[in-house]
């Protein structure tokens, strides 16, 4: 027995059938050309710790009876076919999304992973793409091992080819097809979307499907250190951005989580929605309970880097001294010798800020929650609180457009919300000259 | 005040760790337990434990299975951190975290529990063996370099 973490549990390891398994390897080797690197960094990082597996990794220990819904206490579905025609079309599509956010994650962070100006960030986040890859390989699995064809014509080959087509701009969910500005992206994306992949595995852990819920806790378990990829780094900026010098300000911090949080609330889904995916006992809380738990963590994340900020900024004042004018700042929203709530701090946006979908998409709410009745300086007021290099985006430039119209009344609610990058449907989009697919088929053996 | 709750750690409890180990020792070192955290968190995040009471975090227990070591080599749960806030002794946080984290090892294979206790913590000593440890078959050595 070596010294090295057992894996959780009672788990199974799966590889795919050749064919998707190497779908994938050509989709890594186009996508995400870093990969080789982390085996060969991964003993100074990540010392004793259990080699990264492209694989399935199902979890044994799963409940056999469904844990909520309609059918609580019945028996979980083994095989689509086994869950009613409404759930096993809901979850296919859950599963092709939560593949898409996978490999989208990726290729986002592959972008920017050289701008990193500490090695082992650097490694982290490599680890990071990696089990996002491992994820995204879990989520294939869902789709290639079972008999789809209930709920849908598209046979398993395509459904997989759809997903390695997807493309920054292309992926189901609008935070997958932003492109990243700088490695604050990189660990900021880290504590605030994959903090919402938390939530969604965890409601899925209940999942009425089997496999399914039976992929969701080695996931989690991943998703913990993802977690603090994003945390950890975050922590060390803002001791940092208390010296003169800093690298990474406060500001730029702030601007980053302004990006991002919105898009992190619109991956719950519509706030008056979840109760179906709870009714056919494929998730355990509706969207809208599940965000305010999201805000909560979130406001806990701020108040924790806050507080290690002034603690690096009044080294002379001891826990207490720090926490009470943490506190004082945060209630009178003021100054503190050189430091000023507004300024300096990390402050989390209104929920109905920069919002395109849900209850209060394109409602003109400001960063404190304030109603803009001009679309001009509300649009004025969220530009001036985002990243630069964000601002000068496609993205923001279609946003803003959207906006005005939506505002001026030329444009419905409905079809703003459809404006936004939506899933593209494209086939055999591999950039290699020699092949038009990503998944081949074994040529048949001849006589 | 409500019953302290015990749960898995977070990347959102280092400042709390941070608190308690502050006011134990009075030093305040959030790098020191930035790592322990990501330790755990990228290895087995389900295992080590926090008590958390009205929000704050009042105890810990860091712990992970693991064999191999000092040539032992059935899966060992090793309990290597633990503190409870100054303020909230005596209530019984220290026994329901271990609990909770012995629990764990259980489930993850391990037969036997270990850790190490420094002479001098006399107080920690007497909790250990009040949770049923004994002294082992082995001697801590150690000699300057």
């Amino acid at each position: 027995m070596s010294d090295r973490a057992p894996l959780g549990g009672s788990e199974t390891t799966k590889e795919l059938p050749k064919a998707y398994h190497d779908a994938v390897l050509h989709w890594q080797r186009h996508e995400f050309p870093d990969y080789p690197r982390l085996a060969q960094d991964w003993e100074h990082y990540f010392p004793k710790d259990q080699p990264f597996c492209l694989c399935a990794r199902i979890a044994q220990n799963v409940s056999d009876t469904i844990d909520v819904g309609d059918r609580t206490g019945q028996p979980k579905a083994m095989a689509p076919r086994d869950l009613e025609p409404e759930a096993a079309h809901q979850l296919l599509a859950i599963i092709r999304a939560q593949a898409s956010t996978e490999f989208g994650s990726i290729q986002q962070h592959q972008a920017t992973l050289y701008r990193a100006n500490d090695p082992a960030d650097q490694a982290w986040v490599l680890r990071v793409m990696a089990e996002e890859l491992r994820h995204g390989y879990q989520m294939i699995h869902l789709l290639t091992s079972a008999d789809w064809s209930p709920v849908t014509d598209q046979k398993p080959a395509d459904m997989v080819e759809e997903i390695l087509s997807m493309k920054t701009g292309s992926h189901v969910l609008a935070a997958f097809n932003l492109e990243y500005d700088s490695f604050v992206d990189n660990v900021v994306f880290c504590a605030v979307i994959d903090r919402v992949g938390k939530y969604q595995l965890t409601m899925q852990k209940v999942a009425a499907y089997k496999p399914f819920a039976a992929s969701m806790p080695p996931m989690l378990r991943e998703e913990a250190f993802h977690l603090a990829t994003g945390v950890v780094p975050m922590r060390r900026w803002v001791e940092k951005a208390a010296e003169p010098s800093a690298l990474v300000t406060m500001d730029q911090l702030q601007r980053a989580l302004s990006k991002w949080f919105a898009r992190g609330l619109e991956m719950f889904g519509d706030e008056r929605g979840g109760e179906t995916n709870v009714k056919l006992g494929l998730k355990d809380k509706t969207n809208r309970t599940a965000q305010e738990e999201y805000i909560a963590e979130c406001e806990q994340m701020l108040d924790d880097l806050n507080v290690r900020y002034l603690r690096a900024r009044y080294k002379d004042k001891d826990r207490n001294a720090v926490d009470a004018i943490y506190a004082g700042l945060k209630k009178e929203r003021g100054r503190y010798v050189g430091v000023s709530w507004d300024e300096d701090l990390l402050k989390l946006p209104h929920r109905g800020f920069f919002r395109r979908r849900g209850e209060l998409a394109f409602e003109p709410i400001g960063f404190d929650g304030a109603r803009f009745e001009d679309v001009e300086t509300y649009i004025a007021h969220v530009l001036v609180r985002l990243p630069e290099a964000y601002r000068a985006s496609q993205d923001v430039k279609h946003w803003a457009d959207t906006q005005r119209k939506v505002s001026r009344g030329e444009m419905t609610l409905k079809d703003a919300v459809r404006s936004m990058p939506r899933l593209a449907h494209v086939g055999g989009a591999c950039p290699c000259a020699n092949s038009v697919r990503w998944v081949v088929e074994e040529a048949a053996p001849t006589a | 005040m409500s019953e302290a709750r015990i749960r898995a750690l977070t990347e959102l409890d280092i400042d709390g760790l941070t608190r308690i180990d502050e006011a134990i020792t009075g030093r305040y070192r959030p790098e020191v337990w930035e790592q322990r955290v990501v330790y755990y968190m990228r290895r087995d995040p389900d295992a080590p434990k926090v008590a958390e009471q009205d929000g704050k975090v009042v105890g810990f227990m860091l712990g992970e299975v693991r064999g191999g070591e000092f040539g032992l080599d059935e899966p060992t749960g090793w309990i290597e951190f633990f503190g409870v806030d100054p303020t909230t002794r005596g209530g019984g946080i220290g026994r329901r975290l271990t609990e909770a984290l012995l629990a764990h090892f259980r489930e993850r294979g391990a037969k036997i529990a270990r850790t190490m206790v420094a002479a001098r913590d006399e107080e920690i000593a007497k909790f250990l063996g009040a949770m049923g440890f004994t002294a082992a078959p082995l001697t801590a050595l150690e000699r300057p370099l």
